[in-house]
């Protein structure tokens, strides 16, 4: 490095270089100038100077610096590196790998470089690439104990767990015999049992087994010795053994659910869907009984059995695991039951339980057969407890009495509110839920949680200013915005995108979706540290997990909402092009051209002002940045488009959709909204094939699905109504239609009116399946749309007697009632049937806003009258709002004895 | 009346008391508003605030049940007595001791602040209240006319606490 230079220089050089290492940027940076003032063209000297500038943030001369530096000495291997190191500081991984490999042609050895390469090739899982590195890493440097880890790693993650075990063996067999010494014994021991884990993988049972005996002594995390032991000895059906492992797991962990299913496992007591015979389930009981008996702290051991238990051993079992629960007051019991109610049968038995419950606390005060009496706070729990179950059979009215009961009793408890606030949101009234949410919040203004709950009904119920000013209470520093962001507090960004979408104001809704695709990017780049941090520590179990979760990142249901959302907004965007980009033009053409030139002056003025005014402030971060060196500061350039209004101005809307849409093909293939979307997409692109593709993964995932009938009809009715083929493609599209066709079973010997019309007798009771055959119908046949309203308004709301519920439930849910609400107006434009399907609903749902129903706050005012008026900070306004609904809640005015102290 | 009563052992374990700030204010206005048909107003909250640990509320296993509200004022002389605004206990929690717990610790800390004079006002008609004041040595000292605005018997009695003051006995 620096070779060509005169020793002065090249000592300055070396400054440079350490200088870089140490941060020290500003002394590099003098160095190299010094250099460059002798020899200005110096490729090296100006590499590394724009390197160093890099770090300082002066990206445009970085780069600057680095090319020329590059063709002043395209010879150099540090010059590629240099500009390698720059890509990869701007995540530009591609452009840095082939920057790398130029480098590694003029120095094949350099082991820096090959480092580098590695993390970038496994970052970007070029896995055979990688092999390949950490194997001439390996050669380079054998006495490297990274590497050769970092070679099984690498092997491992190329799907060849099996050669990972016989490297990972020779490496110990280049170990000393009293290896590990006293300060490496945990890395050592974490190597053996990846070793381990690699044989299970591998399916290498018995020669598994027989490590862990052999090494058993140098695995440090004796409890992930025993697990996995406990695995491999129940893959190998040795029972028995298991059995025994897994009850001293127990003894250590009594609630660790994993090892009960392992315990049932050995016994022959296990099945996936929980379906038993009833031998089995009496000897479960036996079992669960004899461990009780042993763990009387275990709340998994009394929690478990109802969930095999049924009819009245379900019931004597659930009476006592709730019995002391309610008297002790524990708010989540609900949830803890809630599975329960996915089991045929078990929700009429629990619903019978409690009201008995309930009955005989109110009239003796103990529980049933007890002489016990139980604390005064037991009636309100077991109130708070029917009032959940009520909401989850949704049966709003009863669920809000029993509520409403418990809070005249007590109503100092939070969780009331809370509850009731979601019954009511259940119930359809949104804004009613967002007030007693904020009622909630406000009875303890120190609890993040009921904050965010309080925001999240506020987004829920569209009321966005207001959930930002109660988000930011529990922000540092009142720049709320972006620290959301920082936080990549994405439930808040998805909720806040969502409201935007729904009041049509695409820009904020995309600029909220983007930011959470944003932040799964960050969380992409954020492994990137660990490739040689864990390799380095040996945590390498943890590692391989983390990488395989990495590889399944985008499938979380966050970055799905965020991509179905940006989706969306394209699509519409791609609809009514007009609405954002002449919203502004509209503004404009109304002055005359003298006015529109200084406007649009104006305007430019504006932008460059706020930009000056964001690179001020990042030069003022990086140079405080800097100075405070312990503290990381993230320069943060001003917002130049908070209203998200630059998004809107994309050329073409259903390109960028696409880029989302292949995210969600490829990581949530398994769901339908994957699928419509793409169909929505591809017929406005006209991409007839890959439209038809959707179609059919969506046959294949739920034929029944009415989206799915939907976009079948629509496919072939659409491709029907094209002109005849003429050109070469268009032809070939048409044959591959004709040939496929047939294959279609629905439609196999069918018209797709025969198809409509079956698929409707197929699923003549269910009423969003009526609704999709009505509208197909409709598509079909324009001139049967009475015949088609009919069909929908025909539907029944049978209520569903007997086999699960005490009281007749409604089956319609109340969101397929306002879709069908919107087919009615939207789609078929018929304002009669539309407002005769409102009043009918709004008898269903007597709480839903949306239809206007009898106990909404739409139409009670007392509550409506605070939802519009905005708290000045946040806290005192809203809480003389709310000391009217507190007093209208708590309510019933005591009567004079109540006075009485005592 | 009532205390040590009935659940009173089983309860007394359970009570604990914790103070007043402005995040959780909101749990004693919920209370007057179950308990007392006055509505208070801003100052009530403020000078039960600034009171600091004279004002307490009681917890029943964690539940919010019962609170004390006082105000400190000063008398001519400088002295400084205590004002028992409101004291009250949810309906279903009573004959618990909580009550009891709470003047309890008024009392308590009164007299590790060498603070001697304790008043607080009752309706003239609620027998209850006066009977459970002078189980803690209170007296009516006074009766005041058309004290109450909208409710009756409008008229109240002052209970005040006489103590012993104990003269320094050296």
């Amino acid at each position: 490095m620096g070779s060509s230079l005169p020793p002065k220089e090249a000592n300055l050089f070396k400054v440079i270089v350490k200088s870089y290492e140490t941060k020290q940027y500003k002394k590099g940076l003098k160095a190299a100038d010094a250099i460059l003032k002798k020899f200005p063209e110096h490729g090296e000297t100006l590499s590394m100077k724009g390197l160093t500038l890099n770090c300082m943030d002066r990206k445009s001369e970085a780069y600057e610096l680095v090319r020329r530096g590059l063709k002043n000495d395209l010879k150099s291997h540090v010059c590629w590196h240099v500009y390698g190191l720059l890509y990869r500081s701007d995540r530009e991984y591609r452009e840095a790998i082939k920057c790398y490999r130029n480098a590694l042609k003029i120095d094949p050895d350099n082991i820096e470089i090959l480092r580098d390469l590695s993390l970038l090739q496994v970052q970007m899982r070029d896995l055979t690439g990688f092999v390949e590195t950490r194997q001439q890493l390996l050669s380079l440097k054998p006495n490297h104990r990274m590497n050769w880890i970092g070679f099984a790693v690498a092997h491992h993650l190329n799907s060849n767990a099996l050669k990972a075990v016989d490297i990972l063996e020779a490496y110990e067999g280049t170990l000393e015999d009293d290896y590990p010494p006293e300060n490496e014994h945990y890395e050592h021991g974490e190597m053996l049992l990846y070793k381990i884990s690699l044989l299970e993988e591998c399916g290498l049972l018995d020669r598994a087994l027989e490590e862990m005996h052999r090494k058993e002594a140098k695995i440090v995390d004796k409890l992930a010795f025993k697990e996995q032991m406990a695995s491999i000895v129940l893959k190998l059906g040795r029972f028995e053994e298991g059995e025994k492992i897994y009850r001293s797991l127990l003894f250590m962990n009594s609630d660790n659910y994993r090892y009960f299913i392992g315990l049932q496992k050995c016994l022959g007591l296990y099945s996936e869907k929980g379906e038993y015979t009833s031998d089995e389930i009496e000897r479960l009981d036996a079992l669960y009984k004899s461990l009780r008996e042993q763990y009387s702290w275990s709340s998994a051991i009394k929690r478990i059995p109802l969930d095999f238990l049924e009819g009245d051993k379900f019931r004597e079992a659930a009476d006592n695991y709730v019995r002391p629960l309610l008297t002790k007051g524990v708010p989540s019991l609900f949830s803890d039951l809630s599975p329960l109610y996915e089991q045929n049968g078990k929700a009429a038995i629990l619903e019978q339980l409690f009201l008995h419950l309930e009955h005989s606390i109110k009239s003796t005060g103990c529980f049933p057969g007890s002489s016990k009496k139980e604390p005064p706070s037991t009636i309100m729990w077991t109130l708070f407890l029917v009032s959940q179950h009520y909401d989850r059979r949704g049966q709003y009215s009863l669920a809000l009495a029993k509520i409403d009961e418990a809070i005249e009793h007590t109503p100092t408890v939070i969780d009331l509110y809370s509850i009731k606030g979601r019954i009511l949101e259940n119930a359809g009234d949104l804004p009613a839920a967002a007030d007693l949410a904020d009622e909630a919040r406000s009875m303890d203004l120190a609890d993040r949680y009921l904050n965010s709950e309080c925001v999240m009904h506020m987004l829920q119920a569209d009321q966005v200013g207001l959930a930002e000013k109660t988000a930011v209470l529990f922000t540092k520093d009142g720049d709320q915005h972006n620290n959301l962001h920082d936080m990549q507090c994405m439930w808040y960004e998805l909720a806040s995108g969502e409201s935007y979408f729904r009041q049509g104001d695409l820009g904020r809704a995309l600029k909220n979706y983007l930011a959470v695709e944003k932040h799964y990017s960050d969380m992409t780049e954020d492994q990137f540290d660990f490739h040689s941090y864990c390799l380095r520590k040996m945590t390498l179990r943890a590692y391989v997990s983390m990488l395989k979760f990495q590889n399944q990142l985008h499938s979380h249901e966050y970055f799905h909402k965020a991509a179905v959302g940006a989706i969306r907004c394209y699509i519409k965007l791609h609809d009514f092009p007009s609405k954002s980009v002449t919203e502004e033009g509209d503004e404009m053409s109304q002055l005359p051209p003298s006015q529109r030139k200084k406007m649009r002056q104006k305007q430019k003025k504006a932008e460059a002002r706020a930009k000056k005014e964001a690179e001020e402030r990042n030069e003022e971060d990086t140079t405080s940045g800097t100075s405070k060196s312990g503290k990381r500061q993230n320069s943060r350039p001003v917002d130049l488009d908070p209203h998200g209004k630059k998004l809107l101005q994309v050329e073409v809307p259903l390109l960028e959709a696409t880029k989302y849409l292949k995210l969600l093909q490829s990581n949530s293939a398994k769901s339908l909204e994957t699928h419509i979307l793409s169909f929505e997409v591809n017929m406005r692109k006209q991409k007839i094939l890959l439209a038809f593709q959707a179609v059919n993964h969506l046959l294949k995932l739920n034929e029944n699905n009415p989206d799915c009938h939907w976009c079948l009809i629509k496919f072939f009715h659409k491709v029907s109504s094209l002109t005849s083929p003429e050109t070469d493609s268009e032809k070939l599209v048409w044959n591959v239609l004709v040939a496929e066709r047939p294959h279609i079973s629905q439609l196999s010997g069918k018209s797709l009116i025969e198809a409509n019309q079956s698929f409707l007798e197929k699923h003549k009771d269910s009423l969003m399946h009526r609704a999709a055959a009505a509208e197909m119908l409709y598509v079909l046949e324009p001139d049967k749309k009475l015949d088609a309203i009919m069909l929908i308004e025909d539907s029944k709301n049978t209520q569903a007697m007997g086999n699960d519920a005490l009281v007749p439930v409604n089956i319609w849910k109340l969101e397929d009632c306002i879709a069908v609400h919107k087919l009615l107006e939207d789609v078929f434009k018929d304002h009669g049937s539309a407002s005769r399907w409102g009043a009918r609903c709004a008898e269903y749902f007597p709480y839903s806003t949306y239809f206007g129903g009898c106990c909404s706050s739409a139409v009670m005012c007392t509550i409506s009258n605070n939802t519009h008026s905005p708290p000045e900070n946040g806290i005192a306004a809203c809480q003389d709002a709310k000391t009217v609904d507190s007093h209208f809640l708590n309510g019933k005015l005591h009567g004079l004895k109540d006075l009485k102290i005592q | 009346m009532g205390v040590g009563e009935g659940g009173g052992e089983m309860a007394a374990a359970a009570i604990s008391l914790d103070g007043v700030r402005d995040k959780n204010v909101m749990q004693l206005k919920k209370l007057n508003t179950a308990l007392f048909p006055v509505r208070y107003n801003d100052k009530y909250y403020a000078d039960a605030l600034a009171s600091g640990d004279f004002t307490k509320l009681a917890y029943f296993s964690d539940i919010c049940v019962g609170s004390i509200a006082c105000r400190l004022e000063k008398k001519e002389g400088g002295a400084i007595c205590v004002y028992i605004m409101t004291l009250g206990v949810l309906a279903p929690y009573r004959g618990l001791g909580v009550g009891t717990k709470l003047l309890n610790h008024v009392l308590d800390l009164s007299h590790q602040q060498n603070i001697w004079d304790i008043y607080l006002h009752v309706q003239t008609n609620n027998d209850d209240a006066i009977a459970f004041y002078k189980k803690f040595g209170f007296e009516i000292t006074d009766t005041i006319r058309n004290y109450y605005m909208n409710i009756r018997p409008p008229d109240c009695f002052v209970l005040s606490k006489v103590v012993a003051q104990p003269h320094a006995k050296k």
